[in-house]
């Protein structure tokens, strides 16, 4: 039991569930108070012993019933399905065994021990044979779908599964001897189907070791191939869990600025404050004050070319920085081809797939226009520009693909005046930069930070930073 | 002491408490290797009444430390009274007098006050916060330490050093160690992610929202005369409410408070209009109201069309006459 419980650990850290040691220590002694009597009871002791994160006792969930159900599991379902093949119930399932017992004793038959427990059904010296067997074969060590019939061939002549069709076609024959009646032809069907039903077990057997590996992992590498994944390619399976993904990794950014914003910075000595608090104790300072250097929140303001050619990226772009609004004092957005208007009100009233779909559709700007940079940005200077402050972060997104009209990079010098940064995000290759009727050279300049973001990572990096900056 | 599992589940439905097997193990585990219990899930669920149930099925105190941002070592341990001291002082002075008369200097002055001084600073000017309360309780105890995420890093190494030995060294005083080792429940609403090091400590319990028979089994207890057929009604649209994807979705305490108003207004069965003026019991945020008040529509109506269709097959001469 304890090999197996220690397994059982390796497999939870194998799925990304981190178990420390002491808390496999931990897990004895709860078992030993629980015992072992029910599954439910050692689920319920190992869950709360050794998964330590919400998130990850749906994988707990999983891995357990694969692990320890598996295999008892699987051979009483070869039972199960036995008996509904000869369409008969328990009780004359038992009854036919048992005669089929007395037949192999009267012909001085001594089967192996495999195939007695075939014959007999002994569930739990099927499984402890077969578990015996899986460990021989290595079974374990499965990683890929194409393996299964290595491993199962593997498992196939640890059991010697050879011997047991030989013994099981003699004993066929010795029952179709001289004048069979009905039962003895019923036994013979049953004995036919054995080794069917012993094969059947090994590939479920093994199908249930690859499952379990690939559990955890699958998600895993899902996400790191999501996230890679540029933004123009996105098929419309790939848009949704992109969706997902942008929720999950706004959430982890807030969990981690959450712990950074807590350590507040203890200043100078607050002569003021000080006093004020020792006032009670006759101005003794026996406590002593000091001033907390506040933190302000950081205002947003996000400029969102959504012309055909960015429109992905602005989408998720958007999510993200709606995801995280509570990190925000204030997120004003805008979006622009050649006219520009804001859609903050969008997200104030109405859910944030819904606003970004309304956004994009075309409800407030013309989205079929050519894209004109310059003329976005002059309109969101006569319009917006008051709005910038010294706390403000501006975030620009686009591709700075002008169809060659004027740029009016000027405006860009004025809002990097006003504000505490000026961001610009262009999906582009930054090979591409420059070339054709693209004037990132000229925007360039006036930026404080200019950066590439065609994927999850590169979005996640830029709003990282600019969170904390 | 429990018994057995089976022992927690009727102290606790003793108690008025409903909890599942899951629940049941994880407080016998604990309360046997005498770990804490870190109990997560969302708002509402019942993690803090965990807490005060066990209190009550064992019979010992329940001793409470809120937490929140900026919770620190003093407030959280102790205390001295300051302002009792410098009373006591005032009051005191000629009495103080007294003692250093007849010293010769200040050294010897102060000499004589330091042989005194363990009077200021005794058990009398110490002000216990409820960790310091939990160790020198005199009976076994339940401390609860309630939204542990609150608490800023630095409580949270702390935390970890009491909890683990249980005892505390007042400078003055000297250590004191507890007399009974009480039984810890921390509760957090996942804000942020504890250190590995305090989880590593505790027995880690995941409370979810109730399925359908266990709501229904906790509202037919804790709102006394509800009508069972109310009592499904509520436990359905609950459910099918908790399916979409809202703000804040609603769980067993708002479940309650939406019973007992409809009981207070005489009701029997849920109808549209009157949906519609409660929902604000359940659902806090605009937009989670509007996307509600559409999926029960349809709920409300399915579950009438339900009802009704046996009575509709009893009847059906009558509709063919009208």
């Amino acid at each position: 039991m304890d090999t197996k419980l220690l397994e059982f650990v390796g497999l939870l850290r194998q799925n990304g569930v981190r178990v420390s040691f002491a808390e496999s220590m931990d897990t004895f002694n709860a078992l030993d108070l629980v015992g072992l009597g029910s599954q439910r009871g050692v689920k319920d002791a190992l869950r709360a012993t050794l998964v330590k994160r919400a998130v990850d006792v749906p994988t707990y969930d999983t891995l357990f019933d694969l692990y320890f159900s598996g295999v008892g599991e699987i051979v009483k379902n070869a039972e199960g399905r036995s008996m509904d093949a000869l369409d008969m119930d328990p009780s004359a399932y038992q009854e036919m065994l048992d005669e089929l017992a007395r037949f192999l004793e009267e012909q001085g038959i001594e089967p192996s021990e495999l195939t007695q427990a075939l014959l007999q059904q002994d569930r739990a010296r099927l499984e402890r044979l077969l578990r015996a067997a899986a460990e021989r074969a290595g079974v374990q060590r499965i990683e890929r779908t194409f393996q299964e019939g290595q491993f199962s061939q593997g498992m196939q002549q640890a059991l010697g599964v050879g011997d047991v069709a030989q013994e099981l076609q003699m004993i066929s024959q010795a029952l179709g001897e001289g004048e069979p009646d009905a039962r003895r032809q019923q036994m013979g069907r049953f004995v036919d189907r054995r080794l069917q039903e012993l094969q059947e077990m090994i590939r479920r057997l093994v199908r249930g070791e690859l499952e379990q590996r690939d559990v955890g992992q699958r998600d895993a590498a899902r996400m790191q191939a999501l996230a890679e994944k540029s933004f123009y390619y996105l098929s419309e399976d790939e848009i949704r869990r992109m969706k997902e993904a942008v929720t999950k990794l706004a959430a982890r950014l807030k969990n981690v600025l959450a712990v950074k914003r807590r350590t507040s910075r203890k200043g100078k000595f607050d002569v003021k404050d000080t006093l004020r608090k020792n006032l009670q104790y006759g101005g003794v300072p026996f406590k002593i004050r000091f001033d907390r250097r506040k933190r302000v929140k950081p205002q947003v303001v996000v400029l969102c070319d959504v012309s055909d050619s960015v429109r992905n990226v602005s989408r998720f772009m958007l999510q993200f920085v709606y995801s995280l609004q509570d990190l925000y004092s204030k997120v004003r957005s805008f979006i622009f081809v050649s006219d520009i208007g804001e859609i903050t009100k969008l997200f104030e009233e109405n859910e944030i797939h819904q606003a970004l779909d309304q956004a994009i559709r075309g409800n407030v700007i013309n989205v079929y226009a050519h894209s004109d940079f310059g003329r976005a940005f002059k309109m969101f200077h006569r319009d917006h520009l008051a709005s910038i402050t010294r706390h403000t972060t501006v975030i620009v997104l686009g591709d700075a693909r002008n169809n060659y009209n004027l740029p009016h990079e000027w405006v860009l010098k004025e809002i990097r005046q006003r504000a505490k940064q000026l961001i610009w995000l262009n999906p582009e290759n930054r090979m591409t930069w420059g070339f054709g009727d693209s004037e990132m050279d000229r925007y360039m300049p006036y930026c404080d930070v200019v950066e590439e973001c065609r994927n999850l990572n590169q979005l996640y990096r830029v709003v990282d930073r600019m969170v904390i900056g | 002491m429990f018994a057995s599992i089976e022992d927690v589940i009727a102290r606790f439905a003793g108690q008025q408490y409903i909890c599942n097997r899951t629940i049941a193990t994880v407080v016998f585990l604990a309360s046997r290797l005498r770990k804490p219990i870190l109990v997560e899930g969302p708002a509402g669920v019942g993690k803090t009444e965990l807490a005060k149930v066990l209190a009550g099925a064992l019979g010992n105190e329940l001793i409470r430390l809120q937490c929140y941002e900026g919770l620190d070592e003093s407030k959280a341990l102790y205390e001295w009274e300051y302002a009792k001291q410098l009373l006591y002082t005032q009051i005191l002075k000629d009495k103080i007098g007294e003692v250093i008369a007849g010293t010769q200097g200040l050294k010897e002055a102060v000499e004589r006050v330091a042989s005194q001084d363990d009077v200021f600073f005794s058990e009398r000017f110490i002000v216990p916060r409820p960790l310091l309360r939990a160790i020198t309780s005199a009976t076994p105890s339940v401390l609860l330490i309630d939204e542990i995420d609150k608490a800023d890093t630095e409580f949270e190494a702390f935390l970890l050093e009491v909890l683990s030995d249980f005892q505390v060294s007042v400078p003055e005083l000297g250590t004191i160690k507890a007399k009974h080792v009480p039984l810890v429940v921390l509760t957090s609403n996942n804000a942020r992610e504890m250190s590995d090091a305090l989880k590593r400590r505790c027995l880690h319990l995941y409370i979810d929202f109730p399925d359908r028979e266990q709501e229904r089994a906790i509202i037919l207890l804790k709102v006394p005369g509800v009508a069972e057929r109310l009592a499904d009604e509520v436990v359905g649209a609950v459910q099918a409410i908790r399916k979409l994807d809202l703000k804040k979705t609603p769980s067993i305490s708002e479940t309650l408070d939406w019973t007992r108003a409809l009981t207070i207004l005489n009701v029997d069965t849920l109808d549209a209009a009157l949906v519609d003026d409660t929902l604000a019991t359940i659902l806090k945020y605009e937009g989670d109201i509007r996307k509600a008040q559409q999926e029960l529509k349809d709920h409300v109506a399915k579950a009438r069309a339900k009802a009704a269709a046996p009575a509709a097959a009893n009847a059906p001469e009558k509709d063919v006459l009208h």
